[in-house]
């Protein structure tokens, strides 16, 4: 019996059945994007690349306010306007001129200068009567320099080796007291450990290695 | 005072020649640039939306007078954590020294329906983990009776960590407390209203993650 028509468009919709290997190979991961082209985005008013970028840089920014200005609550003032600026004027960043991260931290400093004229001069900046063992402008800022290449590439790392990084550096735990807390064996808290150190090697390396 | 890593118990044996020293070069950056701040929850989370960039910057001089009554709030705590952080840290004196390891948002239960509060969780002393809990909107108790902070483990109130008073539901409170136990990652807190056996209690306020 011959098909009328309309039946036989039905059975020419129908997708003809391929076949697939039994293990598909899995996606490959696509790349976290750059700052450069996070930037990019943001000047096209992307929120989300604003949050990653955000994400990246916020506690570098605070760190770098904190050291400055010495006040929490005018360091938070300053963060916001630092990346209200990003926001403002990422189309004004020009790769060819240098890398994000350094515009990002030019665009920081700025912020927190404007922050510093604004609250007066703070009660450090005025000239000890006596010979200080404290550090001096240029050491300071060099400091901060350090400060923020290391606390940007912390951001790199993965959540687990960073959390493990930061036990170790900065809790006072030893090793086992880090497993302990973490409730993980002391082998993969080692290895966690090596491995976030030879990553921060990488991302600093040509900074300040 | 902490003690300060050691770069052989960090690292082991496993490496040599040029990637040990680059590790170790790393080892040295790390300690020079001390901890990363914790960020404030006002920091937290970037702002949702296009306006809200520019809602943010005017928002800021709105705010401005209450940040100035907010400041004194805020140096209470400061003062408090700064105090732990002078002895811990070799980078005493910044505030970014100030280490927080855990920082908790604990609201109100039935029994304190307007309670809020943050608890923060210090770096380390020899086997002692000193807090800073900021709380407002509990109810005034009856005299002789407390307030008590139970570190909660395996979902149970498991060792109180202290006690307090509140003397007006509306004031906030800055308190010093300490959990001299061998903290796990997973630990949390409740406020309770312990029995008068010293038992844990009615929860009042409970972290709200939970």
């Amino acid at each position: 019996m011959r098909k009328n028509g309309p039946d036989m468009e039905i059975a020419l919709d129908v997708p003809r059945l391929r076949a697939v290997p039994s293990n598909p190979a899995p996606p490959a991961p696509v790349p976290d994007p750059s700052d450069a082209e996070l930037l990019a985005r943001v000047a096209e008013r992307d929120q989300a690349a604003f949050e990653m970028l955000y994400g990246r840089y916020v506690r570098p920014v605070f760190g770098l306010a904190l050291r400055r200005l010495g006040d929490r609550g005018h360091a938070e003032d300053a963060v916001q306007e630092a990346f209200a600026a990003v926001w403002r004027s990422a189309s004004t960043y020009r790769p060819e001129r240098g890398a994000a991260g350094g515009w990002l931290y030019t665009v920081a400093r700025n912020a927190i200068v404007d922050r510093l004229r604004r609250n007066g001069p703070a009660a450090g900046a005025e000239l000890p009567e006596l010979a200080s063992s404290e550090a001096g402008p240029a050491q300071q800022a060099e400091e901060s320099d350090t400060a923020w290449h290391v606390h940007r590439a912390l951001e790199e790392l993965q959540p687990r080796e960073r959390e493990v990084i930061e036990l170790a550096y900065w809790s006072g735990l030893s090793q086992s007291e880090v497993a302990d807390y973490l409730g993980l064996p002391l082998g993969t808290v080692k290895t966690r450990t090596r491995s976030g150190l030879a990553k921060l090697a990488s991302v600093l390396e040509g900074e300040l290695l | 005072m902490n003690r300060e890593p050691s770069f052989d118990e960090l690292v082991g044996g496993e490496t040599s020649g040029e990637e040990r020293e680059q590790l170790r070069r790393v080892h040295e950056l790390l300690l020079e640039a001390g901890p990363p701040p914790e960020l404030t929850a006002k920091l937290r989370k970037a702002p949702g939306s296009e306006p809200g960039v520019a809602r943010m910057q005017r928002r800021r001089v709105v705010k401005r007078r209450g940040l100035l009554l907010l400041a004194a709030a805020l140096s209470i705590v400061v003062v408090f954590a700064a105090g732990y952080a002078v002895s811990n840290s070799r980078h005493a004196g910044t505030s970014s020294a100030i280490g927080v390891t855990k920082t908790l948002q604990l609201t109100g239960t039935r029994q304190a329906p307007h309670a809020h509060a943050t608890l923060a969780v210090l770096k380390p002393q020899a086997g002692n983990w000193p807090m800073t809990l900021n709380v407002t909107g509990l109810p005034t108790l009856p005299p002789h009776a407390y307030y008590y902070v139970y570190l909660v483990r395996d979902g149970k109130p498991w060792a109180p960590c202290g006690a307090f008073r509140v003397a007006s539901s509306s004031q906030a409170l800055t308190l010093t407390l300490n959990a001299p136990y061998k903290l796990r990652k997973s630990d949390t807190w409740v406020v309770t209203r312990p029995t008068h056996r010293g038992e844990p209690g009615t929860t009042v306020m409970r972290p709200v993650s939970a």
